[in-house]
């Protein structure tokens, strides 16, 4: 019985959020009467139904008898047979039927007057004061009650003295009072803080929150609209256990990094599966933040494998806003900020430059009686007085940003919509970056009837990114900035950059790099998904979505005569990429028997993706000016264009099944085909299955009274991991001609060529994670302290591995199914109303997440694989480091030692790991690691009458990065040829300084090991993600408008690490594709040589609603 | 609502064609189909040469030639700054991870899986040509430039690595066997250099396809220096001298037909980005570079080998002895740089620089600040064919004969020295030896490879030989012995293969 009182509650739920409520498929009613009284009907519905009714017996005995005939009718359908052409109306709230007469329901209710005379007055109001409308009053055990009016008031007639009061609402805390004799009783509702009822979009579906048996987070729009959010990485980070958000390029629309439970693959891509509005595999930047109602993101394999070959490295699921009905409402919102870098490195100025390199050179001299100084000292006398260059201060700016959001929405009986506009533009703190978005979507639901319903949905989005990316590489403006001598100027006496620098960097000018740098990648994104929804009979539906994503990538270069040897360049390309999408989704739900509930999921999906464009690039420019907008006047260019395919032929079905409620069972299974793989390799079969279990609802743990929720449940399951391109079964040449053309004459055209490229391997096969995890939901205090916790081991295996190909059999890489791989991982989340004093109430959620990685197996005669300052080694975590271990400066008592290793006091000192008496390469050793083993975040609100602040703390620990931009500054033997940081000031220097781990100016070539850990910092960090204030004007203030709120909000205020350089969550690595040898960047990713660093952001806005 | 089931079976209808699941690989050149008949056996062909023309990736177009050739006395680099990796190679304590010689590894062996392929699928595209003679020759041809340049690929490894993988298959599969291969020892790898080389001259023609290619001659021409090497170090066949000798003279003999000649110094060393109309014919082989192709530039010219005073890269210079032992006279003012222009307008004599070593004049270009030109890489100068006779000759004979005389006086009065004569045979083959030193001074192409099989490498980077100034020797404990003579095998081929360590 209590099941179906949930049950219906969830559908009430449905009815109220979307269109209307129509459809109480559960209960199907079944009833013949021929002129009985109302109580005698209600009585047998409520038989039927299991819905509790409330009503006053004397209005009843009143109304005429009835005669009504339903089969396997809906409750409403029989709650409006049965009170046709009374005057009476009805309202379901929580799992009660509310019966109250049509035109004055409360004062008619009370006017029956009762054979007693206890009349219970009160008024029921929120937490803010507000009164509450629509409560339901009842006294418990009966069936009499009532409702509050408008302003809140309700008025009670009772037979007797004594009982209890149950008011309730939905959204609310449901509150008990004992009458006691009293006839005055003012009751304050909370909101409920957690809902179990709510509804949770899984894939191809809805659940119930509290009927979940997968470990799933979800994030409502609520959880971060105080926060200065623009896109769906920043609503995530932080937010959800068992998913690490990083932000690796700070630039403003930069890369960021998303992963859900660890790495999988090697080779396959480790990005989560994108599923917007049923569309899937679409790309998160092509949706506004503002448009976002709910993001739903699924970890375990229960929840994931509905989505089979795709759903390894999880899914979030974002559900995008639609209109409501009732009166139009327009919302606008806009935001200002201004951002600055977070921090500096620390360089030194002229003078002190110009004295390390007079030192070094001094110390390095073959002859050192003969070494003229570079700087005499009437020049550093000169730069002391006059200063020099601060390169860092010459392409750091403060950056200003404004976001304007407008949306209309409402909806009649049958019809909603919404539209939304957006324009976002942000400049970066690296001059002449910055980033435009503009995005429109719209949204249309319509009835045409009972049974047949129609939805559209249409969104544009535009992203102009500008030199956002590409600047934080070592050849950048920053790692330039940081290897330019502060003794050179940035411009001659006639205004001309300095191309070349004399004294320290081989690259080029970092202002002029920043000028007449052009690079210019829009992504242009069109949306369409219209679906229809026919139900055959209450409870058997059958949904049709055809989906369609057209992006268009429009990417200009431009590189200025200053910053390429006179040899002005520009390049363009055009790549057009369709993804059409076609579900067919049956759905079947019922419930037998009171106590058995089925739910049947029932699904044929095809997707097609076809991608085509072209590029050219450009050498000398006859009209430099021209830029990319004119490239048919240079000196040669160089064409190219690439066509490719997939598809993609789905099956799939869900069963999940309850018993009273207490006992969940979801079982999936996904059948897979793909273009992408040949033979009986194209097809595979993902189940999955979980179990639950309601612990709070059996007596024994009820009858505690400390669970308001307890539920465990456990899953199994397997995912594929499909994210190879097309054509890996083939063996294919490289084609372009940089790559493999040749010229045969002198400065000649040149010859187009074909080159053996990586060898394909047609027995290639999907990659596949086994995944298990156990967890629990567990809600205290009355559901004011809600704790999730998991633990899952994911298991990988047929590990996709771009094995090395040996430079004597041509070099590249092939494709196999080899390797081995495992995450494990604890995940918590606690959220509570920690505080709830008067008017002054403190929320706060927090999560932890512990990931352990472990590469388990690289595949037969593959002890390990070395990619450059990375190893993947079996037993290891990937993204080891592998170097040199740095042991400090040889100290003074140690010279013997050090002559061994041809070296003096003063000089490096590494760890001779396999005792040859040599240093190099033979003795890189496992030393660090670059993959975050915890993730935190922490979500405060205080709220005080009309003020809110929002406190926001995140943090990743765990894990190291090779600080190559400290590297370069410090060695002087790379691409900056003199030592640039102020460190160097410390370093040993015999008889003055020698207890420093600096290494003194020494010829020894091993001082001048970069892949050293020497260089490795630890670079946990924990950051003041968000702080914000904001002010609500209260409703007394503000006339017709709705809501007014203004806010002001600081992101990245402070970060407490013990990272070198600027920015401990910015990297110089890709956020995805493939790295050095063909292996996933994942793997190597986590060293910095100028990344551009996040910024601090300083953001005022306002937000109104009519 | 009956409409409704029309549009939902014409959706579900809409996704079912029979090829649903077919990949279409319709821009990708691959299998089989890839090579079917003459223009794309060719564009095969002009991918085995782009196995080392890969600016900054694989094989010869930047100062990792240079590089390579750094235990020679005529090349050094900086003591300091980011040479590391060229530096352990002129200092003898060369690490696996040393990317200079992976570049020419990989690059070479690029090139011989490129020259494999064309050597396999060749004789099938023959007879589909039937009997056009034109199409013939062409076949013909590029046949015999892959055999060339398999030839010129292992010639490179073998001198670098001794014994090393020897490949002459073409094959997609990457099978254990192969990843486990074993090196197969140097005089098997020069069988396969010499059987390559004469079906070179039986299938090259005359006249260059492009001069950027070989013909007949180029392949007699390097027969003859593998034929020199053999005689030396570490094969030491002495009768290999004779058949040098014979190589050389029927390339000398025949110079007109294969269009190859003696040209000015000025011509040859004129510091331009192209080189000048007319210096090519001293190019016996030489691989042809453009300005503005960023993967094909010739990247060891300019920047790469301009003074710190100029704002250069200073990626190779002269080692000082070299410099001071070299005969006064046009061609040394020709092949070096010694006077700098600061950036201050004054002018920095080469002792007093910063780096203090002598710079090569013969890679500047116009604008030296660029790291890029489309000067040619000559592999293979007419002049050393000349050499090469003479000192082959000599030794083959035990004594000089009059063309010998010929031969390395017409590359002396060339340099503007005078000719020589009478010599006892030791002078003259010394000089002779002495003569390449200077003729290729920092070319990266031949003194190194000299002091390897002539076993001179210690005398010339003894106390006596090699300056104070210059980086110290680490070698072994600070000696060289002929284990350094090669390379380490690159340690990503290393990781892989364990019969490579």
């Amino acid at each position: 019985m209590l099941f179906i009182m949930q049950l219906t509650s969830l559908l009430l739920v449905v009815g109220l959020l979307q269109v209307s409520a129509k459809s109480f498929s559960q209960n199907r009613i079944t009833l013949s009467v021929n002129d009985q009284p109302l109580k005698q009907v209600f009585k047998e519905l409520r038989l039927q139904s299991g819905y509790d009714f409330v009503y006053s017996s004397r209005v009843l005995k009143r109304l005429k008898n009835v005669s009504l005939h339903l089969k396997d009718a809906s409750l409403d359908e029989a709650m409006m047979q049965c009170l046709k052409g009374q005057p009476l109306a009805y309202t379901i709230l929580d799992k009660t039927i509310v019966i109250s007469l049509k035109d004055n329901s409360i004062s008619s209710a009370t006017l029956q007057m009762p054979d007693t005379v206890i009349h219970v007055r009160g008024r029921v109001v929120d937490e803010t004061g507000q009164p509450l409308s629509g409560v339901s009053v009842v006294l418990q055990g009966t069936t009499t009650g009532t409702m509050t009016d408008d302003g809140g008031r309700y008025t009670l007639i009772l037979s007797e003295d004594e009982g209890t009061l149950v008011y309730s609402s939905i959204g609310y805390v449901k509150k008990e009072m004992p009458v006691k004799g009293k006839v005055l009783i003012n009751v304050t509702l909370d909101k409920a803080t957690s809902s179990l009822d709510q509804l949770v979009v899984v894939g191809y579906g809805t659940q119930k929150k509290g009927d979940l048996t997968g470990a799933i987070t979800s994030i409502s729009s609520k959880d971060f609209d105080q926060q200065p959010v623009t896109r769906l990485d920043e609503a995530m980070a932080g937010r959800a256990p068992g998913v690490q958000v990083t932000r690796t390029a700070g630039a403003p629309g930069g890369a960021v990094r998303i992963r859900i439970r660890g790495d999988n693959s090697l080779t396959g891509s480790n990005e989560p599966l994108y599923v917007i509005d049923g569309l899937v595999g679409a790309d998160f930047t092509d949706i506004n933040a503002n448009d976002i109602a709910n993001i739903e993101i699924l970890k375990d394999a229960s929840a994931t494998a509905i989505y089979g070959s795709r759903g390894a490295n999880g899914v979030v699921i974002i559900t995008t806003k639609s209109g409501q009905k009732g009166t139009m409402k327009v919302d606008f919102m806009t935001r200002i900020s201004s951002a600055r870098v977070i921090k500096r490195y620390p360089i030194m100025d002229a003078a002190d430059f110009a004295e390390v390199v007079n030192a070094r050179g001094l110390a390095l001299a073959a002859d050192p009686s003969a070494y003229v100084p570079r700087f005499s000292d009437d020049q550093i006398a000169s730069y002391r007085k006059n200063g020099g260059t601060d390169w860092q201060d010459e392409i750091f700016r403060p950056a200003l940003g404004q976001e304007y959001q407008l949306g209309l929405s409402g909806g009649n009986e049958n019809t909603t919509f919404r539209v939304s506009a957006n324009y976002l533009n942000q400049k970066g703190v690296i001059d002449n970056s910055d980033y435009k978005r503009y995005s429109i979507s719209s949204s249309l639901n319509t009835d045409f009837s009972d049974k047949f319903s129609f939805r559209f949905r249409f969104a544009g989005t535009r992203n102009e990114y500008h030199n956002t990316s590409g600047t934080g590489a070592r050849g950048g403006s920053l790692g330039q900035a940081l290897a330019w001598a502060p003794t050179t100027q940035v411009r001659d006496s006639q205004g001309n950059f300095i191309i070349k620098d004399p004294t320290s960097s081989i690259f080029q000018n970092p202002v002029a790099l920043n000028e007449e740098t052009d690079n210019r990648n829009n992504r242009t994104n069109l949306n369409l998904i219209g679906g229809l929804r026919y139900e055959f009979v209450p409870g058997l539906s059958l949904d049709a979505q055809l989906g369609i994503d057209y992006t268009n990538l429009e990417n200009k270069g431009y590189i200025g005569p200053d910053i390429s040897g006179n040899t002005p360049s520009a390049s363009r390309s055009s790549n057009e990429n369709i993804l059409l999408q076609n579900t067919e989704n049956l759905t079947f739900d019922r419930v037998f028997g009171d106590v058995h509930h089925l739910k049947i999921t029932a699904v044929f999906e095809t997707q097609k993706f076809i991608g085509s464009g072209f590029n050219v690039s450009v050498n000398d420019l006859t009209y430099p000016s021209l830029s990319y907008n004119n490239i048919a006047l240079s000196a040669s260019s160089n064409v190219g264009s690439g066509y490719s395919d997939w598809s993609l032929l789905s099956l799939l079905g869900r069963v999940d099944y309850s018993y009273k409620d207490k006992y969940l069972i979801t079982a999936n299974l996904r059948r897979d085909g793909s273009s992408k793989f040949q033979g009986k390799n194209k097809y595979s079969v993902f189940p999955s299955a979980a179990v639950g279990w309601k612990l709070s609802k059996e007596p024994f743990i009820r009858d505690m009274g400390i669970f308001s929720d307890l539920k465990i449940r456990a899953s199994w399951g397997m995912t594929g991991n499909q994210g190879i391109g097309s054509y890996g079964t083939l063996s294919s040449y490289v084609s372009n001609i940089d790559d493999a053309g040749a010229v045969f004459e002198a400065n000649g055209t040149i010859v187009p060529g074909v080159i053996l490229g990586n060898p394909g391997n047609p027995a290639l096969k999907w990659e596949t994670t086994e995944q298990t995890d156990a967890g629990a939901d567990i809600s205290l205090l009355k559901g004011r302290l809600n704790v999730t916790v998991d633990y899952f081991i994911k298991n990988t295996r047929d590990l996709l591995l771009s094995e090395p190909v040996p430079g004597y059999l041509g070099g590249y890489s092939k494709l196999s199914n080899v390797g081995k791989m495992q995450n494990k991982g604890w995940e918590f989340a606690v959220s509570m109303n920690v505080l709830d004093i008067g008017q002054f109430n403190w929320t706060s959620s927090a999560n932890l997440s512990l990931l352990k990685n472990k590469l388990v197996s690289l595949g037969e005669g593959t002890p390990s694989i070395i990619l450059g300052q990375f190893i993947l080694q079996p037993g290891y975590p990937i993204g080891s480091f592998y170097l040199n271990k740095y042991l400090g400066t040889w100290k003074p008592g140690e010279a013997d030692q050090a002559s061994l290793y041809g070296a003096k006091p003063g000089d490096a000192h590494y760890e001779d790991v396999n005792g040859d008496g040599v240093i190099d390469t033979k003795d890189y050793t496992i030393t660090g690691n670059s993959v975050p083993k915890a993730t935190i975040g922490w979500n405060n609100t205080f709220s005080y009458r009309h003020f809110s602040l929002n406190i926001f703390l995140q943090g990743m620990l765990g894990y190291d990065k090779l600080n190559y931009s400290y590297a370069f500054g410090m060695l002087a033997s790379t691409d900056a040829k003199e030592v640039l940081f102020s460190d160097i000031k410390n370093r040993y220097i015999p008889g003055i300084n020698e207890t420093s781990n600096i290494p003194a100016f020494s010829g020894t070539p091993t001082n001048a090991i970069i892949q050293s850990s020497r260089f490795l910092d630890p670079a946990g960090f924990l950051r003041l993600k968000n702080i914000g204030l904001s002010y609500n004007f209260p409703h007394t203030v503000l006339k017709k408008i709705q809501d007014l709120n203004l806010f002001v909000d600081v992101t990245n205020l402070f970060t407490i690490t013990h990272y070198r350089g600027i920015d401990p969550e910015a990297n110089s690595n890709a956020t995805g594709g493939l790295g050095s040898g063909g292996i996933n960047v994942d793997a190597q990713s986590g060293t910095d040589q100028g990344a551009y660093p996040n910024a601090v952001v300083f953001t005022a806005g306002l937000k109104i609603n009519f | 609502m009956k409409w409704s089931f029309i549009i939902i079976l014409l959706i579900i209808v809409s996704g079912c064609s029979k090829d649903f699941l077919h990949e279409q690989p319709k821009g990708l050149v691959y299998g089989d189909v890839a090579i079917s008949d003459v223009p794309s056996l060719d564009a095969a062909l002009t991918g085995a040469y782009k196995g080392v023309l890969r600016t900054w990736s694989r094989g010869f177009l930047t100062a990792s030639f240079q590089g390579f050739s750094m235990g020679g006395d005529d090349l050094t680099t900086l003591a300091g700054g980011n040479k590391a990796s060229k530096r352990q190679i002129d200092q003898f304590d060369v690490t696996a991870d040393n990317p200079d010689i992976a570049q020419i590894w990989n690059g070479c062996y690029k090139m011989i899986q490129g020259a494999n392929n064309v050597i396999a699928n060749g004789p099938k595209i023959l007879p589909t040509v039937g009997g056009d003679q034109s199409q013939t020759a062409l076949v013909n041809d590029i046949m015999g430039e892959a055999y060339f340049l398999r030839a010129m690929g292992y010639y490179w490894l073998v001198r670098g690595w001794g014994p090393i993988p020897l490949l002459t298959q073409i094959s997609y599969e990457v099978t254990p066997e192969l990843l486990n291969i074993e090196r197969s020892q140097p005089k098997d790898v020069y069988q396969v250099i010499e059987d390559d080389l004469k079906k070179a001259i039986e299938l090259l023609p005359d006249a260059k396809r492009d001069p950027g290619r070989p013909n007949k001659g180029s392949a007699m021409a390097l027969l003859a220096d593998v034929y020199l090497t053999e005689g030396g170090w570490p094969v030491k066949d002495a009768s290999k001298y004779a058949l040098a000798a014979a190589e050389a003279k029927q390339v000398i003999d025949n110079k007109d037909r294969f269009g190859f000649s003696l040209v000015d110094l000025n011509l040859l060393w004129s510091e331009t980005t192209v080189a000048p109309p007319g210096s090519a014919k001293e190019d016996v082989f030489a691989f042809q570079t453009a300005e503005n192709y960023g993967g094909s530039n010739n990247s060891f010219t300019g920047a790469s080998t301009i003074p710190a005073e100029e704002g250069g890269w200073e990626d190779y210079e002269s080692e000082i002895n070299f410099f001071n032992n070299f005969p006064e006279g046009k061609r040394k003012n020709l092949t070096f740089h010694t006077i700098f222009k600061a950036s201050d307008g004054s002018m920095v004599p080469w002792q007093k620089s910063i780096s203090g070593h002598p710079y090569y004049a013969k890679f500047r270009i116009d604008n030296n600040g660029n790291w890029w030109s489309a000067q040619p890489v000559h592999m293979i100068r007419y002049a050393k064919v000349l050499l090469c006779y003479a000192e082959a000759q000599a030794r083959a004979d035990g004594a000089p004969n009059s063309d010998a005389y010929q031969a390395l006086n017409d590359v002396r009065l060339r340099a503007g020295e005078t000719p020589v004569s009478g010599l006892s045979p030791s002078d003259f083959i010394n000089l002779a030896v002495n003569e390449r030193g200077w003729e290729f001074a920092g070319e990266g192409t031949t003194r190194w490879f000299d002091l390897q099989r002539l076993e001179m490498v210690e005398e010339m980077n003894d106390d006596v030989h090699r300056n104070v100034l210059e980086n110290p020797i680490i070698g072994d404990h600070g000696k060289i012995t002929e284990a350094l003579y090669w390379f380490p095998v690159p340690l990503t081929d290393q990781n892989i293969n364990p019969n490579l360590k």
